[in-house]
C-alpha cells in the first residue's frame, strides 16, 4: 500500500551530532479508488491538459504523449508543479508550488493512471539500516548529477539537476522510476528504492559538524570564502596592525 | 590609563579562553565552540601585543645607511684569486675524469627510482574485457537486455573485473531505431543496448551524467559531452575523441556479453595512442 | 644568561647590530610576514595530523561512529581521515584549520607576490629573491596538491585522476613518468604513500629550507621602501626590530592564527564524508580542485577539443593547457626581472619602490596576466556559475573562451591610460610634483646633504 511506513524512532548518531530522520505523514492510500474520481479527473484533464497531451493522453503536435506515463510519472509530475507546463517550448519544466489541490491532484492522477499501462505510485520505507547501502547507490547513480550533497547542478543544454533538499522520499522514489525530464529511469528493486531514498533523507536534515556549509558544493565557496573571508580579514588585520598609527616619535 | 586596560583585557580574555579551551577538551570537545575559544585565545593574545607596540612602545623612526651590498674591488679580487681554477683546470684529462665518474655515480644513483613502478605497459592500450566477458553491475549479476528500462543507465564491468577502472562502461538503453550506429556498430547494441567506455577521453574522469531526453552524456570535470546515439562522439568541450563502444552480444542464456575488447585505447590520450601492438 | 651564551658563541656584537635594524614600516608589507605566519599554523595543525593520519590506500572495513559510510569497503587512508572528524578529541577544527590555512596561505602568497610585483621591488639587487619567492609558490602549490590527495576522498581522488591524465599526455615521457609516479596503472597502490612522504618530508623541508634563505636574503638586503621625505636609495627609514616589530610580528602571527582558527572552527571545509570514499569508476558534481590550481582546471574546460598527430606523435588534448601553460606561465615570472631590465636598459640598484603608475607598462602587463589568471580560475566554476546565473553551461564557457581572449587585452590598455592619466595630472597639479627628486644621505656627524 502506498504509505511511507516505518518510523525512525531511532536517533542517528554522526559525529558526536544526534540527527532525526524527520518524516512526510504518509498520505492517503489511492489504491482504494474513490467513486467518482476518473470522471472529475478527466473533466480537469480536458480543461488543463488536454491541449499539449491530447483527448487520450496520445500528446498533440509533438508534445509527450501520456498514455502510458501512469500514476507514479503523474503524480510527480502534478505534485512538483511541473505540470503544468509553463515554460518556452523545449525547455526544462520547472518546479513550483502545485496548480491543483489535493484531491484534485487524485482525480488527475485517477485519470491519467486509466489511460494505460504506466508504473504506480511506489512504495517506499525508511529504515536506517540502509544508511550505508543508501549512501552506496546515491554515490554511483545520484551523485554525479545532484551532487555529493543533493545540492543540484548544472547538466549542460541549458539543464539542471535539481537540488534534492525539497524532495520527500516518495518524490525521490517516483522520479528513479519514471526518469522525469533528462533524468534516467532506475526502477530498482525495491529494497534499492529504500536504501536510495533513505540516504537522500539523510542529506536533507544531515548535519554539518564542522560549522556553516556554505553550500557543501566543495572547492568553489571554499576558495570564495578563502579570498573574501579569511584573506580579506587578514587583510583588515594587517591594515589595522601596519598602517601609521603615529608621526610622531623621530629619533632621526 | 585605557592603553594600559585595553592591553590587560585582551590577556585577560586570551587566558581565560585557554582555560575554557581546556575545559571544553576533557568535557568532549565541540568543533564549534573550540574554534571560537581558539580564536579568542590566540585573538586576544594578538590584539594586547599589538596594542602594546602602538600604544606603549612608542619607539623613534630611525634612519640607517645602507651599505653597499657589492664588496670593494680588492676583496673581490682575492676571493676570485684565492678560488684559481687555472691550476685545477689545466689537468684536462683528470678534470674529465672527475665530471664523468661523476656523472657516472650521478646516474646509478637516479636509476633506482626505475624502481618506483614497472614501464607504461599494455594497459593503456587494453582492458579486461574479453569476448565472452558476461556484462555485470557492481552487485555481479549478469544483465538481460529486458532488465534495462529504456532510458536508463547502468555502470557494469566484465563479470571478471568488476570495480576495474579500465574496463568500467556505462551501459544505456535506448530505442534501437533512435540510434545512429554504421552497421558494424549497430550490431553491438542489441535490442538498443549500447555500452561505452565511462573514462573521459580528455582528462579520464568518469562521464557520469546523462541528459536522457538528449542522450548526452557529460563529464563533470571539463564537461566534455558525447552523443550516445552517433557513437559517443564528442559534441562538447575539450575532449577531441568518441568514448571507445563496447561491442555488446547476447549469449545462448540471454545475458549480455562482450564481443571482445573496445575497438581503441580507452581513457585520456597519450603519444603513442595510435601506435599498433608491435610497435607500442 | 646572556651571558653565559655569549661568552659560548659570541653572539652580543650580532645581537646588538640585530636588534638595533631597522624595518621600513607599510603596512603592505606585511602580507609576507602573514605568508609566514600561515606556514607556522599549516606545520603546527599538520604535525597534529600526521600523528593520526594512515597513508595507506590498503582496502579496510570502515566501523566508526558515521553511519552512513558503515560496513563499507574504505580505504585505510579515507577511514583515518573520518576518525579525524569525527573521532579524535579536537580532531575536525585542526583538519579545518589546515585546510584552511592552506588555502589562505597561497592567497596570502599571491598577494604578496603582487605587492612586490606591482612595487617593482623584484629590480637589482633583489631578483635572486624573487627566483627564491618563485621557487616557495611552486612548493606551496606542491604542497596543496599533495595534500589535496591526501584523504583519498572521491573528489580529491577525481583531482588526481586528472593530474595523471596530464602527466600521461607529455610526448614519451608522459606514460613513463605516470608510470613510476603511481607505481603502476592508476590508480594503484602506491601513490597515497608516495603523497604523503612529499607532504611531510620532502616538500616541507624544502619550503621550510627556502623560506629560511629568502629571509636571510631580505635581511642581508634590508627591505625596500616607499618614497617619502626622508627615505632615500641610500637609507632605510622606520623601526628598529626591537622592540617595535618584534612585537607587531608577534602579535600579527597570533591575529592570524585566531583568524584561521575561527575559520576552521566556524566554516565547514572539504567534508570528505559527504563525497565518499573514492572509487575510479564514480564521480560527484560539480568537481574542481582548490581554488590555486583552478586556473589550470579552468584552462583544461576551457581549451578547445584539439587532438592533433604528427609524426606519429599524439599531443593530447589536455598537454597544451595542462602543461604548457603553467610551464609558460612560471617560466615568465622566473625570467620577469630579467626581461624587465633587458627591456628598460635599467640595471641600477632599486631600493625605493615604484608606485603601480610610475611604470605603466608593467603594471599594465601585470593586470592583464592577472586577469588571464582571474578568468581562468572562474572558469573552473564555470559549472556552479551556470546554476547560479541560470545560463546553460555551454553559453559560460564559451562567454569565458571569448573573455580569456579579450578582457586582458583590454584591461591591459586601460591600466596603461589610467597610470599614464594619473601621472599626468599629478605633474599638473599646482606644487603637485611628488617629493621624488630630494636625496638626503646623512653624513658621519650626524647632518644630512644632498646627493645627486
Amino acid at each position: 500500500m502506498r504509505r511511507l511506513a516505518a518510523a525512525l524512532a531511532g536517533l542517528l548518531v554522526v559525529g558526536g551530532v544526534a540527527v532525526a530522520l524527520s518524516l512526510e505523514p504518509a498520505r492517503a492510500d489511492s489504491h482504494d479508488l474513490e467513486p467518482g474520481s476518473i470522471e472529475r479527473g478527466a473533466r480537469l484533464y480536458q480543461a488543463g491538459c488536454a491541449t499539449c497531451h491530447g483527448d487520450s493522453g496520445e500528446g498533440v503536435d509533438g508534445w509527450p504523449p501520456i498514455v502510458n506515463a501512469g500514476e507514479a510519472s503523474a503524480d510527480f509530475q502534478l505534485r512538483t508543479g511541473r505540470m503544468p507546463y509553463a515554460q518556452e517550448r523545449g525547455q526544462q519544466a520547472q518546479r513550483k508550488p502545485p496548480a491543483y489541490g489535493e484531491q484534485e491532484i487524485r482525480d488527475l492522477v485517477a485519470f491519467v493512471a486509466s489511460l494505460g499501462d504506466g508504473p504506480a505510485i511506489p512504495e517506499v520505507t525508511l529504515d536506517p539500516a540502509l544508511l550505508s547501502p543508501g549512501q552506496r547507490l546515491f554515490a554511483s547513480n545520484c551523485a554525479p548529477c545532484h551532487g555529493a550533497s543533493g545540492n543540484g547542478g548544472a547538466l549542460g543544454g541549458g539543464a539542471i539537476a535539481w537540488p534534492l533538499t525539497d524532495a520527500p522520499p516518495l518524490i525521490v522514489a517516483e522520479a528513479m522510476i519514471t526518469g522525469p525530464g533528462q533524468m534516467p529511469i532506475f526502477d530498482w528493486p525495491q529494497e534499492d528504492l529504500n536504501a536510495t531514498v533513505t540516504y537522500v533523507e539523510y542529506l536533507r536534515s544531515a548535519p554539518s559538524p564542522g560549522g556553516f556549509s556554505i553550500g557543501g558544493i566543495g572547492p568553489v565557496p571554499e576558495g570564495l570564502v578563502a579570498w573574501f573571508v579569511g584573506m580579506a580579514a587578514l587583510a583588515a588585520v594587517v591594515y589595522l596592525v601596519g598602517r601609521e598609527w603615529d608621526r610622531t616619535g623621530d629619533g632621526g | 590609563m585605557t592603553a594600559e586596560r585595553l592591553i590587560a583585557a585582551s590577556l585577560v580574555v586570551s587566558a581565560l579562553a585557554s582555560l575554557a579551551l581546556v575545559v571544553v577538551f576533557f568535557v568532549g570537545g565541540h568543533p564549534q565552540i573550540e574554534g571560537i575559544l581558539l580564536a579568542l585565545a590566540l585573538g586576544g593574545l594578538g590584539a594586547g601585543i599589538v596594542i602594546w607596540s602602538i600604544r606603549l612602545l612608542n619607539a623613534p623612526i630611525q634612519v640607517e645607511e645602507r651599505h653597499p651590498l657589492a664588496s670593494p674591488e680588492q676583496t673581490r679580487n682575492d676571493a676570485a684569486s684565492t678560488v684559481d681554477m687555472r691550476s685545477i683546470t689545466r689537468r684536462t684529462l683528470l678534470v674529465r675524469l672527475l665530471l664523468g665518474a661523476v656523472g657516472a655515480l650521478a646516474a646509478a644513483l637516479a636509476i633506482p627510482a626505475l624502481a618506483l613502478g614497472p614501464g607504461p605497459g599494455r594497459e593503456l592500450f587494453q582492458t579486461p574485457w574479453r569476448a565472452g566477458s558476461r556484462i555485470v553491475g557492481d552487485d555481479g549479476l549478469p544483465i538481460r537486455p529486458d532488465d534495462l528500462a529504456i532510458g536508463s543507465v547502468r555502470t557494469v564491468f566484465p563479470e571478471d573485473a568488476i570495480g576495474s577502472p579500465e574496463a568500467v562502461t556505462l551501459l544505456i538503453k535506448v530505442r534501437p531505431s533512435e540510434l545512429r550506429l554504421d552497421a558494424q556498430r549497430m550490431s553491438w547494441a542489441p535490442e538498443g543496448c549500447v555500452g561505452y567506455s565511462k573514462i573521459c577521453t580528455h582528462a579520464g574522469c568518469p562521464v557520469g551524467l546523462y541528459r536522457a531526453e538528449e542522450h548526452a552524456l557529460l563529464c563533470p570535470c571539463h564537461q566534455s559531452t558525447f552523443d550516445v546515439l552517433r557513437g559517443a562522439v564528442p559534441t562538447f568541450g575539450p575532449a577531441a575523441r568518441p568514448l571507445p563502444q563496447l561491442p555488446i552480444d547476447v549469449d545462448a542464456d540471454g545475458f549480455l556479453v562482450a564481443r571482445g575488447d573496445f575497438p581503441e585505447p580507452v581513457g585520456p590520450s597519450f603519444w603513442n595512442l595510435t601506435h599498433t601492438e608491435t610497435d607500442g | 644568561m646572556f651571558r653565559w651564551l655569549d661568552e659560548r658563541l659570541g653572539l652580543a656584537g650580532w645581537a646588538r647590530t640585530g636588534l638595533r635594524k631597522v624595518f621600513p614600516d607599510h603596512w603592505s608589507f606585511l602580507f609576507g610576514e602573514v605568508t609566514l605566519f600561515c606556514l607556522v599554523v599549516l606545520v603546527l595543525t599538520g604535525v597534529f595530523l600526521t600523528l593520526f593520519y594512515v597513508p595507506d590506500s590498503t582496502p579496510v572495513v570502515y566501523d566508526g561512529v558515521y553511519l552512513p559510510l558503515h560496513g563499507q569497503t574504505v580505504s585505510a587512508a579515507y577511514a583515518s581521515t573520518l576518525d579525524i572528524s569525527f573521532e579524535v578529541r579536537a580532531g575536525l577544527v585542526m583538519r579545518q584549520v589546515h585546510h584552511w590555512a592552506a588555502l589562505v596561505f597561497v592567497a596570502a602568497i599571491v598577494v604578496h607576490q603582487l605587492r612586490v610585483f606591482f612595487t617593482g621591488a623584484y629590480r637589482r639587487p633583489r631578483e635572486i629573491n624573487w627566483l627564491v619567492g618563485i621557487g616557495l609558490l611552486v612548493f606551496a602549490l606542491a604542497m596543496g596538491i599533495t595534500g589535496y590527495s591526501l584523504p583519498d576522498d572521491l573528489l580529491s581522488g577525481t583531482g588526481l585522476r586528472i593530474i595523471h591524465s596530464v602527466i600521461i599526455s607529455i610526448p614519451f615521457l608522459g606514460p613513463w613518468i605516470g608510470s613510476l609516479l603511481f607505481g603502476g596503472e592508476f590508480p594503484g597502490h602506491a601513490i597515497i604513500s608516495r603523497l604523503f612522504v612529499f607532504h611531510i618530508m620532502l616538500l616541507p623541508a624544502l619550503l621550510i629550507g627556502l623560506v629560511g634563505v629568502h629571509l636571510a636574503i631580505l635581511w642581508r638586503q634590508k627591505h625596500t621602501q616607499w618614497r617619502g621625505a626622508r627615505e632615500t636609495e641610500s637609507n632605510v627609514v622606520g623601526k628598529a626590530f626591537w622592540p617595535t616589530q618584534v612585537f607587531k610580528s608577534t602579535g600579527l602571527m597570533m591575529l592570524t592564527a585566531a583568524v584561521l582558527a575561527l575559520m576552521g572552527g566556524l566554516i565547514q571545509i572539504n567534508p570528505v564524508w559527504i563525497y565518499g570514499p573514492f572509487d575510479p569508476t564514480r564521480v560527484s558534481a560539480p568537481a574542481q580542485p582548490d581554488w590555486y590550481v583552478g586556473w589550470l582546471d579552468g584552462a583544461l574546460r576551457l581549451f578547445p577539443p584539439i587532438e592533433f598527430t604528427l609524426f606519429g606523435i599524439t599531443i593530447p588534448s589536455p598537454f597544451i593547457p595542462g602543461v604548457l601553460l603553467p610551464g609558460l606561465a612560471f617560466g615568465i615570472m622566473t625570467l620577469w626581472p630579467f626581461i624587465e631590465s633587458r627591456v628598460t636598459g635599467d640595471n641600477r640598484e632599486h631600493h625605493l619602490l615604484d608606485r603601480p603608475r610610475d611604470a605603466p607598462l608593467r603594471t599594465a602587463i601585470g593586470v592583464a596576466a592577472l586577469s588571464v589568471f582571474v578568468i581562468l580560475t572562474l572558469s573552473a566554476g564555470n559549472d556552479v556559475a551556470a546554476v547560479i546565473l541560470n545560463v546553460p553551461l555551454e553559453a559560460t564557457t564559451n562567454l569565458l573562451r571569448l573573455a580569456v581572449l579579450v578582457v586582458p587585452i583590454a584591461v591591459g590598455v586601460l591600466t596603461y591610460r589610467v597610470c599614464v592619466e594619473l601621472t599626468r595630472r599629478e605633474a599638473a597639479a599646482p606644487g603637485g610634483t611628488r617629493p621624488v627628486a630630494v636625496r638626503l644621505r646623512r653624513t658621519a656627524d650626524g647632518g644630512f646633504e644632498e646627493v645627486d
